[in-house]
């Protein structure tokens, strides 16, 4: 299995503080990969050490095989859109789609005119002018016409209004599609990431909490209620997540390989979006009960 | 990247040629007229001695005709604030637009190495404001070229000051030879490189300006004069006369006996112990009626001399060199300074 | 041309609803054998899912048997639904019944049932265990 991006050990200090700390990652190849957690967490710093435009101050990075803007090929091979894609606003809609020719070797103009076609932009209307929907759709444009292997984007339609959002994600799947490239999408929505995504990792505390496939995610973790008994209590091979308890009952979120056959309890699946809650609130949960951190790796 | 950056590039540098244009048609409005004079004023066919005087009624009549005065000034004035406009208005955006409204973001993300981004807009920007000034510059000397001549023909005495000014004097010496050359590329790289430090444009510009303004201050005055050691001279009795305007009181130099077009940095009268002496002594200018007797016999026989710090003519351009090549070294330095602080630990 | 829907309230895996909406319209006779289901192309435009999704769905139901994937034309349904053989299922109606019974005469009431029921149904048809 080939990996898109393989992080050991990937920080990122800025002064005193880290913005990103003890990331490892491998995510596989020709995956939509989502990337969750709140604001502040890291996502905009690991995607920015993904395409070069951070280094790291410890650990390493490697993208579709070699160290992140190494030379222009590698750069020709990985698309970006990052946060409120930014573009020239003094330049025309045509004038973006030209640089984007003279900049890149690999540029395919049927691809970027059919698609300013289809999405109904004016090539000579200024980028400045654009909604944020055009804009959008503009910079993924720029991102996806030189055919990269792997496209980047970072939270692309956090300030879009529903349809707008739709159209893109749904303009970003038929790309996909087409062109069966890996994707990083990073964003605080679930809602989003849930239709599009088959691989999450959820970032915390400038710290990945979890990161695998979707599909084996919700199959190995399980919410179990049941008389109230300390989380210690539950076999090794169930790792707690989440606990909550009254006097009565406790409630445990538990992430284990084998099948629940424990009668005390009665166990019910988990939504995406109670997982990724789960893991986002783990370093708060930690820091309260002075525990050492646990990283799940997949 | 070429054709990229010119697409950013456009506007700026039509208004540079539009400024350009405007000022070359002042000129050969006004050129044909004053080479005219020039071949009337019997300048070129003169010999000796009377050139000067010849010069003096060339320039004295150029003064107090219509626009020449004002052009004169105003070229020297556009080749001196052009490298302070060409670093604050295409310096100082280069790199902190694009940093402030984050389109970095998408240009480092082309198929192009952040390296090569820096030096195909650092050069090709910088070549385009060292064109615009020698450009600039060119077409003044062409057009002032009468004037020059006239004026290296005057005697120690300019007869009108707005022609006045050696070579070496403060204003004609940065705006003539290749000094403009070497201050457009220091204020261009400047201009980029406090955009990359402090990442917008406006506060760039601004910072742009105090330094440069500085530096343009601090080098005719501080540095300049000592960029080779200065020559020292005595001058008593008749030349002390000559030197300084003793009849009016005067104690400060003028002319440097001997040394036409020098550059004084400095000078005092001094006694026979060499200790100053700041006012001249009463009998060597009565009051009048009496009648003053020579002055400077006067002032020799008490053993005052006029001691005079200078630069002599002949180095004008040993001094245009060093001070192009020192500023087109600080340009190098801030042009490597920007590829430094954009490597991308910093971001 | 079948259409699908997304429910995205329902907790079922999106690529599991694909596969029975193809069951359903192959029940009802809307989907018969030589009809073609949408590419994911189609599909990805329609419901702006991801495409891995629709070709996880498809491989399912090419594993079931009822659809083929021919290179370059498409996905082609190739058999309708067995039926269960009633036999078959009157025979398991009748030993679920006993256990029934012989489960309440122990004194389980319908909360255990369904519990037990739960635990064992989703250990056996949890995915990848035959």
């Amino acid at each position: 299995m080939s990996f898109v991006i393989e992080a050991r050990g990937l920080g990122k200090q800025y002064g005193r503080r880290w913005a990103l700390r003890d990331c490892t990652l491998a995510l596989p190849a020709g995956r939509v990969v989502g990337l969750v957690g709140p604001n502040g967490a890291g996502k905009t710093t690991l995607l920015h050490l993904t395409v070069g435009l951070l280094a790291p101050t410890s650990g390493s990075i490697r993208v579709l095989g070699t160290p992140p803007a190494e030379g222009p090929e590698q750069l020709g091979r990985v698309g970006f859109v990052a946060q409120d894609t930014p573009v020239y606003a003094r330049l025309s809609v045509a004038q973006h789609l030209r640089m984007g020719a003279w900049l890149n070797p690999s540029w395919d103009r049927q691809i970027a005119e059919s698609r300013i076609e289809k999405l109904d932009l004016d090539p000579r209307q200024r980028a400045g002018t654009l909604s944020g929907g055009q804009r959008a759709q503009l910079a993924l444009t720029l991102a996806i016409a030189k055919r990269p292997e792997c496209l980047i984007l970072d939270e692309p339609v956090a300030s879009l209004d529903p349809l707008a959002r739709r159209e893109f994600l749904r303009s970003l799947m038929e790309v996909v599609a087409a062109q069966g490239m890996s994707v990083v999408l990073s964003s605080h929505l679930i809602a989003d990431l849930e239709r599009v995504c088959d691989y999450l990792v959820v970032l915390a505390g400038s710290r990945v909490q979890v990161a695998g496939e979707v599909s084996e995610l919700l199959a190995s973790h399980h919410r179990l209620s049941g008389a109230r008994r300390d989380a210690s209590s539950l076999p090794a091979s169930q790792e707690v997540i989440e606990e909550s308890h009254t006097d009565k009952q406790s409630t445990f979120l538990v992430r284990t390989s084998d099948p629940v056959h424990d009668p005390a309890w009665t166990v019910r699946p988990v939504t995406l979006d109670d997982l990724v809650i789960a893991y986002m609130s783990r370093p708060a949960a930690c820091e309260r009960a002075h525990q050492p951190q646990l990283k799940v790796m997949s | 990247m070429i054709r990229f950056t010119w697409l950013q590039f456009r506007v700026q540098a039509r208004v540079a040629v539009a400024a350009l244009l405007a000022f070359a048609v002042v000129l050969m409005v006004t050129g044909p007229h004053l080479a005219g004079m020039y071949a009337g004023s019997g300048i070129t066919a003169c010999h000796g001695g009377a050139c000067e005087a010849a010069a003096g009624r060339f320039l004295s009549r150029l003064a107090i005709t219509g626009p020449y005065p004002i052009v004169y000034e105003l070229g020297i004035g556009l080749i001196l604030a052009v490298p302070a406009i060409v670093g604050i208005f295409w310096g100082a955006p280069l790199i902190a637009r694009e940093l402030e409204n984050r389109t970095f973001a998408l240009a480092w993300t082309q198929s192009i190495t952040r390296t090569r981004w820096i030096l195909v807009k650092l050069a090709l920007t910088g070549l385009a404001a060292v064109a615009v000034t020698e450009t600039l510059s060119l077409i003044y000397s062409w057009w002032a070229e009468p004037i020059s001549k006239a004026i290296s023909l005057q005697g120690p005495y300019p007869v009108a000051s707005e022609f006045g000014g050696g070579r070496l004097s403060l204003v004609i010496f940065a705006s003539h030879g290749i000094t403009p050359l070497g201050y457009a590329a220091f204020g261009f790289a400047l201009g980029t490189a406090t955009g990359a430090l402090i990442r917008r444009p406006v506060p760039a510009m601004a910072v742009t300006l105090a330094i440069f303004a500085a530096a343009q201050i601090a080098m005719p005055l501080r540095i300049r004069p000592h960029l080779i050691p200065p020559a020292r001279t005595i001058a008593s009795g008749p030349s002390f006369v000559q030197s300084a305007g003793v009849n009016l009181g005067n104690l400060t130099a003028t002319v440097v006996p001997g040394q036409p077009g020098a550059w004084i940095i400095s000078s005092g009268a001094i006694n026979a112990a060499g200790q100053p002496v700041t006012t001249v002594p009463a009998p060597c200018i009565p009051p009048p009626p009496a009648k003053p007797p020579d002055p400077g016999h006067c002032m020799d026989s008490r053993g005052i001399r006029e001691a005079i710090t200078y630069q002599p003519a002949s180095r004008y351009w040993p001094f245009q060199w060093i001070e192009t090549g020192i500023f087109l070294a600080l340009a190098l330095v801030l042009a490597a300074f920007c590829f430094w602080r954009l490597g991308r630990r910093r971001t | 041309m079948i259409e699908f829907q997304l429910d995205t309230t329902s907790g079922v895996a999106t690529y599991l609803q694909l596969v029975q909406q193809v069951h359903q319209a192959l029940q009802l006779g809307l989907l018969e054998p030589g009809d073609r289901l949408p590419t994911a192309q189609q599909v990805v435009a329609q419901l702006a899912i991801n495409p891995n999704t629709v070709l996880k769905a498809y491989r399912d139901l090419e594993r079931q048997g009822l659809v083929r994937a021919r290179p370059g034309q498409g996905t082609f349904i190739t058999r309708s639904l067995p039926r269960t053989d009633p036999a078959v299922q009157s025979r398991f109606l009748g030993s679920m019944t006993d256990w029934l019974r012989s489960a309440r005469a122990a004194g389980l009431g319908p909360d255990d049932v369904e519990a037990i029921y739960r635990t064992a149904f989703r250990s056996c048809f949890a995915e990848g265990v035959a």
